[in-house]
């Protein structure tokens, strides 16, 4: 009896005891909040002008200083802080930075630069990014060197260095675009290759105004440029080399039309479409044997194809269900899944280099729209409406499409858009007169 | 008894009668009227509509004007509800300017002021409207999000131009120099949040009323975690001679008391109540910006910081904890994301509980961009 009260007790003390343990354990604890709901909006950055190291490089620093504002404004994602409210001014890029002057006018990021320009002529530039209310400094400070010849490319460096910093992801600022450079009425459009930076600036012409030329296409490490010519009356499939300017025919049959090319991601195979008779179907190519291979074969119209960024896949744009919608189908040819489903006709499909999405051109009730959904088809997202867009084309980063937009009328003009892929930032890019057919080169 | 039975039993057959021989006395079907229909070729028709139509009717009519949709500006007023003259006089220093439309007075003429009517003079209907089906839009009523440039939790209306961006709504106030001193005034510059709307509008959703697509549900709230299953068939059968009673509550007795482990600093003080907790959580949201195009987007981050008693982030204690989706570079930026919300919105300390200090020197903060994504 005696055994069982003592086990009772001890029991209850145990008990007990746990019970405050538990108690204890809990208020030991952290508290913990759940953050679920953000805002999205431009990050404040300051960039004073780059500290001007040599004599001469005042007007260099203020220059890059503002290349670089302008390429990190232009995404939508970051907001720049005006000079005139900067509290302090720094004197030299070595000097402490005052941490609580930036963080009075909200700036979560600064850059610092300094410039410096040799007896050769030679630019030295170098730059530091700090954040401001962790007051840390956002990686190492980097040093480029070039002529004052690329100082534009030098500035849009430091840009893409800031911003992956910032963001994580890769920049797209030193980058080229090549487009369709159009000028004239609509009924006598002189169409050439153009070639120019990401942001509209130095434009290049890389073809004369003699033929037709359509849908150029960046090869992966944008040495080459594929296009469409009608110079011997039927489309052919070129192949220009951006250095030296010089093109060459892409082999193919006599009395077929080729059009719709793009390089593979290994830069030696070709992916295009060859209408024999009435039938339209993909083909790719080796550029270097000019070995061809049926990758198609459907009584319909398909055309359009691009390559998955890992080379396995080709989605591409058919009408063999009755409508035009897009499908994906193996590298090699093969069975084609369908992947669009909504209403309206889908067409020019390309494959984001991310690999996550493709963007698209959409075409319903009169009006066009430049869109991206999932490979699979799912989360269609549209992004623009107007009279005409088309022809999507995304940054080496797969942040932001350029398109183009073409306006209403006998008067109408093409020119060129570029949108974030969350469908924010649609913004016109820069260029003297018309412009078609954007194509977004690597990375340089 | 024998009565109810006969009752019942009647009933019953003449239920039973009515059921199998009532389709047979079926009466006719009610007459229906009949309209005859003929034939009319498009002149016929067009010279019957033509002597029917009123002479102001015009081919628009059947064309209602388009609803409205757009929110950038608020909407005007309806005619109906145009408010009746104002009757009072304007400040002296701010004469109100004359409506176009208002006639002249006469010199001579004394002012005439306009008194108010009980009942509101009814609008003027749109020419051609009577008699029209009116065409309802395709698109629901539902209101459409403003094209801010901030996209955040609560919407807010943009502010006039000269108004201070801050959390706090302020009016301004302005030193009235015909205020006695008796009664000063601070001057005050006026204050509002940055306009803000709800959710990204892109160009293309920016014509209709309602999204295509729904929300995508809530998370649903994690599970508590299983408990560990047990081996039982491993489970050694214990040996007569030991007590499992007695060696259980030593063990609990043990555990209980501390034995082996550091005793926990157990903070004291209620915890901290639901709106003290949603006023920290919605103090940092309010600077948790979110990159919805980025990978970062699909991180989330548990991030864990030390704080001061007057509400600020000791300085270098900030860490993460863990983080779930994306990669290593993803995570880096979602936590850097989520230290700025913390280190900016902390200005001069988080309003938090003295008191309940114990309870908040430790937090941990989950930044779950879960339901940003799908804006």
């Amino acid at each position: 009896m005696m055994e069982r009260v003592k086990t009772f007790f001890a029991a209850m003390v145990a008990a007990l005891g746990l019970i405050f343990a538990a108690v204890g354990a809990a208020s030991a604890a952290p508290l913990r909040i759940e953050i679920t709901e953000g805002v999205i909006e431009p990050v404040p950055f300051a960039v004073p002008g780059f500290v001007a190291e040599s004599t001469g490089a005042e007007e260099w620093g203020a220059r890059l200083a503002q290349v670089v504002a302008d390429d990190l404004t232009g995404t939508g994602l970051f907001r720049q802080i005006p000079a005139s409210a900067f509290i302090s001014r720094p004197t030299s890029f070595a000097a402490p930075v005052q941490y609580a002057d930036w963080k009075a006018i909200n700036a979560q990021a600064l850059i610092m630069g300094a410039v410096a320009v040799a007896d050769n002529g030679r630019l030295t530039v170098k730059f530091r990014i700090y954040d401001v209310f962790s007051g840390q400094e956002l990686g190492k400070g980097l040093q480029f060197q070039g002529t004052t010849d690329g100082w534009r490319r030098m500035a849009h460096k430091v840009a893409d260095a800031v911003y992956s910093r910032i963001t994580g992801e890769t920049g797209y600022f030193d980058s080229r675009v090549v487009f369709v450079s159009e000028t004239g009425p609509k009924d006598d459009r002189k169409k050439r290759l153009a070639i120019m930076d990401y942001d509209g600036a130095n434009v290049q012409y890389l073809t004369d105004s003699q033929s037709i030329v359509l849908a150029p296409r960046f090869s992966p490490t944008g040495d080459r440029v594929l296009y469409t010519s009608y110079a011997t009356g039927f489309p052919r499939i070129h192949v220009l080399d951006v250095g030296s300017a010089q093109s060459r025919i892409l082999e193919s049959q006599s009395g077929t039309m080729s059009f719709a090319p793009r390089f593979a991601p290994d830069g030696r195979t070709v992916v295009f479409s060859l209408t024999q008779g009435s039938n339209t179907d993909i083909y790719s190519m080796d550029i270097g044997s000019g070995g061809a291979q049926r990758l198609t074969n459907t009584p319909g119209i398909e055309t359009a194809p691009s390559y998955s960024p890992d080379g396995s896949r080709v989605v591409f744009e058919s009408d063999r269900s009755g409508s035009q919608q897009l499908y994906v189908m193996p590298a090699g040819g093969g069975e084609a899944t369908r992947i669009s489903f909504g209403q309206g006709r889908y067409a020019t499909p390309v494959w984001s280099p991310r690999g996550d999405l493709i963007a698209f051109t959409k075409q319903t009730k009169g009006r066009f729209h430049i869109g991206v959904m999932r490979t699979d088809g799912s989360e269609e997202r549209l992004l623009t409406a107007s009279f005409l867009d088309e022809g999507p084309t995304w940054a080496p980063n797969g942040r932001v499409i350029m398109f183009t937009r073409e306006t209403q009328g006998a008067s109408g003009q093409a020119s060129l858009y570029s949108v974030d892929v969350s469908g924010r930032n649609l913004k016109r890019v820069r260029t003297p007169g018309g412009a078609s057919d954007p194509s977004w080169g690597p990375l340089q | 008894m024998h009565i109810g039975h006969y009752i019942s039993g009647a009933g019953h057959v003449g239920l039973i009668g009515w059921l199998l021989l009532g389709p047979l006395f079926n009466s006719e079907p009610l007459p229906f009227e009949v309209t005859n229909v003929s034939m009319v070729t498009e002149e016929e028709y067009a010279a019957l509509v033509a002597a029917e139509q009123s002479p102001n009717a015009t081919d628009t009519a059947a064309q209602p004007p388009a609803p409205d949709v757009t929110e950038e500006a608020p909407p005007p007023a309806p005619r109906e509800e145009t408010p009746p003259p104002e009757t009072a006089q304007p400040a002296e220093t701010v004469p109100a300017p004359a409506p176009e439309d208002a006639p002249e007075p006469a010199e001579d003429a004394p002012p005439v002021v306009a008194q108010p009517e009980d009942t509101p003079p009814p609008a003027p209907a749109p020419p051609g409207q009577e008699d029209v089906a009116v065409i309802l839009p395709e698109t629901s009523a539902r209101p459409q999000p403003r094209p801010a440039p901030r996209v955040a939790p609560e919407p807010v209306a943009p502010s006039e131009p000269d108004v201070q961006v801050d959390e706090q709504v302020q009016p301004e106030i302005t030193p009235d120099e015909s205020a006695t001193e008796e009664t000063p005034q601070d001057p005050q510059e006026a204050t509002a949040p940055e306009e803000a709307a709800t959710e990204i509008v892109t160009e293309a959703e920016e014509p209709s009323g309602a999204p295509e697509r729904s929300m995508r549900p809530r998370v649903r709230p994690r599970a508590p975690a299983p408990p560990l299953a047990t081996e039982t068939a491993e489970t050694p059968e214990p040996s007569e001679d030991t007590n499992p009673t007695a060696s259980a509550v030593e063990d609990a007795l043990a555990e209980a008391l501390g034995g082996g482990t550091e005793p926990s600093a157990a903070p004291s003080g209620p915890p901290l109540s639901a709106g003290e907790k949603d006023a920290l959580r919605v103090a940092v949201q309010g600077c948790w910006v979110v990159d919805v195009g980025s990978p970062s987007a699909s991180v989330t981050v548990v991030v864990a910081m030390q704080m001061e008693q007057s509400g600020k982030v000791t300085p270098g204690s900030l860490r993460m904890v863990s983080s779930e989706g994306g990669d290593a570079t993803a995570a880096r930026v979602a936590f850097e994301a989520a230290r700025r919300a913390i280190l900016r919105c902390q200005k001069d300390g988080y309003n938090l509980p003295i008191d309940k200090y114990d309870q908040w020197q430790e937090i941990e903060m989950t930044f779950n961009p879960e339901r940003m994504r799908i804006r």
